[in-house]
């Protein structure tokens, strides 16, 4: 092996092959990898679902799932292989030396026990603290060190008692309590809004100054890797195609898997994207060739690459690639000046006529259930969307953006007439009524009107045929039958860039994003004129995202079709969507066109929201001055929704006042006591949401 | 308090079930077919001997009359006479339902670890030898009657190796040892035939759990095997296994039935079955409704420890 060894890594893995027991065999998920930690590094693993970064953690804490099989190789720690140690030998060296923070905080936590008991736990088991006593002393000053208010009272509380976030903290402080050298974190941040991600990355970035330990960062978001890494692995398939210095991946990556990967990001401080040319097709575990694993989507592959396995080699002191035609492949700069030609275009929205207007949503109340207040007095309904007024122009993508619980997905369901109790004026191609509900709907209605939702596994029936699911809008609003209906369907599967061989195959026979296209297909098939989007791409790979992102595109340039797409994602939101409302609390705070939302003055809760994305660009650093506290929920709502957060709250009047809608152009509009040309002083906003 | 009214409707509801199966025992028992009037008396007894005797026992009057009455006599614990002995049906029955209730506990506090050790083997050992006999062993079990595997026990124990007495003749019992010794067949047998369902549950269960994510952390924060199984595994399998206790604990009271038959135990279950043989009508009632009563409870008991051991619930206010 040619890869040079630093002189004292922390930690080794030498040619690991994993493999799980799958259907009827032992296949491999992970083959001849070699990663070392340096002692206080932070490295980053990233790459596509299901490429085997978590099978690489699990492997660093010397644990096996079940149904999987370490085949060769080694994991050093210390001098010990910990692949071939005890269980009672791990169990000394798991949480003590080595600890992991797990993807989903919600679950890994024990529901049944206060959440301090479990750090002292942990404290206990490796005899770090002597005494029980000592042991709460010092989980109430590591509760404190990762930023949760009055640790007492978090001590006391059970899991489902704190939000996604806290409960993040808590794991990392369970983490950190035996002093270890390595802390492995499997997708920490996956889940948790962006706000709330930048809070942990703070508190991350913080531990690596103080504690000097060194972690690895598994994650499949190259914003967060650009930000907190020092050193970046990209995997492909189980295999390490790439390591180098965060800057070296970010701005000259070699491996062209690398460079496609990098290239499909959106962008938040980019508005145009380059066109995703660079990565096609997708990584199909079943056919991968003999030799370098992406030999199939690689445009220069050649017939080499198919029969001979690729190793990392060593092409400068830190960097190291798995392809042997680094050297004549294009740079990076080079392949992105080339298909500059090519950016990914918004379709313009010249299409429609100025002043048309396909939805009105005037001052839309939704509420789930209805609450008492008093005690005999009637009850009344438990608002969640609170007043919100926007339209949407046909051909248009009008996003809505905010943290979970803002009530994004309500105005999309009260929309659908699936909330009980809506108020407000809702109108829908000048003739339709949107206050009433689903069942009682004509039937052009529901045709014009598709929905489409986050997850494509719950929405299509398993033991339904693609044909049949994409058939079925065509028969029932159509009556489309025989040669007709199956071209009619052919025409859609193209539309989606699906070819004809899904026809008869069955949805659990297809990728995620392959299912997220053939959703996109039945809810075209009906031709609406408008369809809501809730979250569809938040499942998805960056690669298929982008894919989608301009399936999107395309189809609205070719049918005049409008979007209301709901995301959290914000960057995706900038390469999608015409015009942006921000939503916090129930409420709009501003709206306007991309460009006006995303570039300053902002809205004190846009900025906000923006300056909390991790960018994925090593230079674009994030702003430190955010000292945000996160979403506050209380019983009275104030005046302005946000004045519980807000840096900039004046209590004169935030509190009591409602603040006035502002005008700062024909499409734009915030909500805020400040004045704009307040607003448009301030000189917090960082430089990096300047417009170039 | 979100707890305190959960707990206040269930009980509500368990006090209107109870009237509700009150009632149906004893229109079940009005149309059950015999006439306790020719048992009592005899097959020679004329038609007026037998009208004096439905007249003087007040069983001339209408249904609804003599259940109003029954049922205020229940409220105040007098379950009224028997028909065929004339003692006070509580003079009848307690004793019995002292007897059964001892036999039910002993059979409870076998049964309660048994069920709990196996299911944790089975289920840390996953497809272990031990798991693979234990699984063999309950689905034999679950296909057996308890009455089989009663005579079964008892002939090994019994006749074969004459460690334990076969006929259970508590009443003569000089020691509590004694008492005990004479028990242990018809409990052991109790104890199988309910943790038979317990092990399987728990083990389904508590594998679940062990696939989970919390106790994936727990083990990859270092926490040794056995403290991983009893602090943060058991506690959560355990609760959807209480309802198959409760389900036991009821089958218990009615199992036991079959069981005392076996071994001639003089419990409850005895006399119900020789009650209804006689067409004792009050004892009958009386029988029934305690075991009733033991089914509900349990079943009461279970859905309380089910909200308590729920930190959801116990939490929200
Ligand atoms: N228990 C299992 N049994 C069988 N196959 C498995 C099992 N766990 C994972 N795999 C397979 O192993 C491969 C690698 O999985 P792994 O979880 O390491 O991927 P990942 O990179 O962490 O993906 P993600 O980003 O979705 O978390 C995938 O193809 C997956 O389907
Ligand atoms: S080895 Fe060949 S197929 Fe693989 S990345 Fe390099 S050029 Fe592409
Ligand atoms: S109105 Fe006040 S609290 Fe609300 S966003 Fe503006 S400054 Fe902040
Ligand atoms: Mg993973």
């Amino acid at each position: 092996m040619d890869v040079r060894q630093p002189d004292n890594p922390l930690i080794e893995i030498r040619d690991l092959t994993v493999e799980y027991w799958q259907g009827e065999r032992w296949n491999p998920v992970i083959e001849g990898l070699h990663l070392h930690i340096n002692p206080a590094e932070t490295l980053g693993l990233v790459g596509e679902s299901g490429c085997g970064k978590s099978t690489t953690a699990n492997a660093l804490l010397g644990y096996r799932p079940r149904g999987a099989r370490y085949r060769s190789g080694q994991v050093l720690f210390a001098g010990q292989d910990l692949l071939r140690l005890s269980n009672r030998a791990l169990q000394r060296i798991r949480g003590r030396q080595i600890s992991l923070v797990p993807q989903n905080p919600t679950t890994a936590l024990s529901p049944g026990i206060h959440v301090g008991d479990q750090i002292v736990e942990v404290l206990m088991v490796h005899r770090y603290s002597k005494t029980v006593r000592e042991a709460r002393e010092r989980t109430l000053d590591l509760l404190a060190r990762v930023g949760l208010p009055n640790p007492p009272v978090i001590y006391k509380r059970y899991p489902h008692q704190l939000s996604g976030g806290q409960q993040q903290r808590v794991i990392i402080a369970m983490a950190l309590a035996c002093d270890p050298q390595l802390i492995v974190l499997d997708e920490p941040t996956t889940g948790l809004d962006v706000t709330t991600q930048a809070q942990i990355l703070d508190l991350l970035m913080d531990l690596q100054g103080s504690y000097g330990l060194a972690m690895l960062y598994v994650t499949h978001n190259l914003g967060v890797v650009a930000q907190i890494c020092t050193r970046i692995g990209v995997m492909y398939a189980g295999q390490l195609v790439e390591v180098a210095p965060r800057h070296v991946i970010f701005k000259q990556p070699l491996h062209p898997y690398t460079q496609g990967l990098i290239a499909s990001v959106p962008r938040i401080t980019a508005p145009k994207q380059v066109r995703s040319l660079l990565l096609k097709g997708l990584l199909k575990r079943g056919e991968l060739p003999a030799g370098c694993p992406f030999a199939p989507r690689c445009d220069f592959a050649q017939e080499r690459c198919f029969a001979e396995k690729q190793h990392l080699t060593q092409v400068s002191d830190q960097h190291a690639v798995a392809c042997w035609r680094w050297q004549e492949i294009p740079s990076f700069a080079q392949r992105i000046a080339e298909t500059q030609s090519a950016v990914f275009q918004k379709c313009e929205t010249a299409g429609c006529k100025a002043g048309e207007i396909l939805l009105k949503v005037d001052n839309l109340r939704a509420a789930y259930t209805l609450e008492h207040r008093r005690p005999f007095a009637r009850p009344l309904p438990r608002v969640v969307v609170d007043g919100v007024s926007f339209d949407i122009q046909p051909g248009e993508t009008f996003a809505l953006v905010g943290e979970s619980g803002s009530g994004k997905s309500t105005i999309a369901r009260a929309l659908n007439g699936f909330i009980p109790y809506v108020t407000g004026e809702l109108r829908f191609d000048g003739k339709y009524d949107l206050t009433i509900p689903v069942d009682k709907r004509a039937r052009d209605l529901l045709r014009a009107l598709q929905l489409v939702f986050q997850n494509p596994d719950a929405s299509l029936n398993p033991r339904q045929r693609i044909s049949h699911i994409i058939g079925r809008p065509l028969q029932v609003f159509f009556g489309l039958s025989g040669a007709a209906l199956r071209q009619r369907v052919e025409a859609l599967l193209e539309d989606v860039r699906l070819d004809r061989s899904y026809y008869n195959r069955y949805p659990d026979e297809l990728s995620g994003g392959e299912r997220q296209r053939v959703a996109i297909a039945r809810a075209l098939a009906a031709e609406p004129k408008l369809m809501l989007c809730d979250e569809v791409l938040s499942a998805l790979d960056v690669s298929v995202q982008a894919n989608i992102i301009e399936l999107l595109a395309d189809l609205q340039a070719k049918r005049n079709l409008a979007y209301l797409f709901i995301s959290h994602d914000l960057a995706v939101v900038r390469s999608l969507a015409h015009r942006v409302g921000v939503l916090y609390w129930g409420c709009l705070c501003e709206v306007g066109t991309t460009e006006e939302v995303f570039t300053p003055p902002f809205h004190p809760y846009t900025y906000l929201l923006l300056s909390a994305v991790p960018e994925a660009d090593p230079d674009q650093v994030m702003p430190e001055a955010r000292k945000d506290i996160g979403l506050i929920v209380s019983e009275e709502k104030p005046a302005c929704p946000f004045a519980l957060r807000c840096p900039w709250r004046d209590p004169a009047h935030c509190h009591d006042e409602p603040p006035p809608w502002q005008t700062l152009s024909r499409s734009h509009m915030l909500r805020c006591h400040i004045p704009i040309e307040e607003l448009r002083q301030h000189d917090i906003w960082a430089d990096r949401f300047r417009r170039a | 308090m979100v707890v305190l009214r959960i707990l206040f409707l269930r009980v509500l509801w368990a006090l209107i079930t109870l009237f509700a199966v009150s009632f149906i025992i004893f229109t079940a028992i009005e149309i059950l077919p015999g006439d306790i009037a020719a048992r009592v008396l005899g097959r020679y007894a004329t038609e007026e001997m037998k009208a004096e005797f439905r007249r003087m026992r007040g069983l001339d009057r209408p249904m609804l009359v003599r259940y109003g009455e029954w049922l205020s006599g229940v409220v105040r614990g007098d379950f009224g006479d028997s028909l065929v002995s004339e003692f006070n049906v509580g003079e009848v029955v307690l004793p019995k339902l002292r007897n059964t209730l001892l036999l039910a506990l002993y059979a409870f506090i076998l049964y309660i670890p048994f069920s709990i050790i196996l299911g944790s083997l089975s289920a840390v050992f996953r497809e272990g030898v031990l798991d693979t006999v234990l699984s063999s062993l309950t689905l034999i079990g679950l296909s057996i009657p308890e009455f089989v595997m009663g005579t079964l026990l008892a002939f090994i124990f019994g006749v074969v190796l004459g460690a334990f007495p076969v006929v259970v003749a508590i009443n003569v019992a000089r020691s509590f040892g004694e008492a005990v010794q004479m028990m242990t067949l018809p409990a052991v047998t109790l104890a199988i035939a309910m943790a038979v369902y317990a092990i399987r549950m728990l083990r389904d269960n508590l594998i679940e759990v062990l696939e989970s994510d919390y106790v994936r952390m727990a083990i990859l924060k270092g926490v040794p095997m056995y403290l991983v199984v009893l602090r943060h595994a058991l506690p959560n399998a355990l609760v959807p296994a209480l309802n198959v206790t409760a389900l036991n604990l009821a089958y218990l009271i009615g199992g036991v039935v079959v069981v005392e038959k076996v071994f001639a135990f003089p419990g409850i279950g005895t006399q119900l079955i020789d009650s209804v043989f006689l067409r004792d009508a009050p004892v009958v009632e009386a029988c029934a409704l305690i075991i009733s009563a033991v089914y509900i409870v349990a079943n009461l008991f279970a859905d309380v420890m089910t909200i308590l051991l729920n930190p959801r619930l116990r939490t929200a206010k």
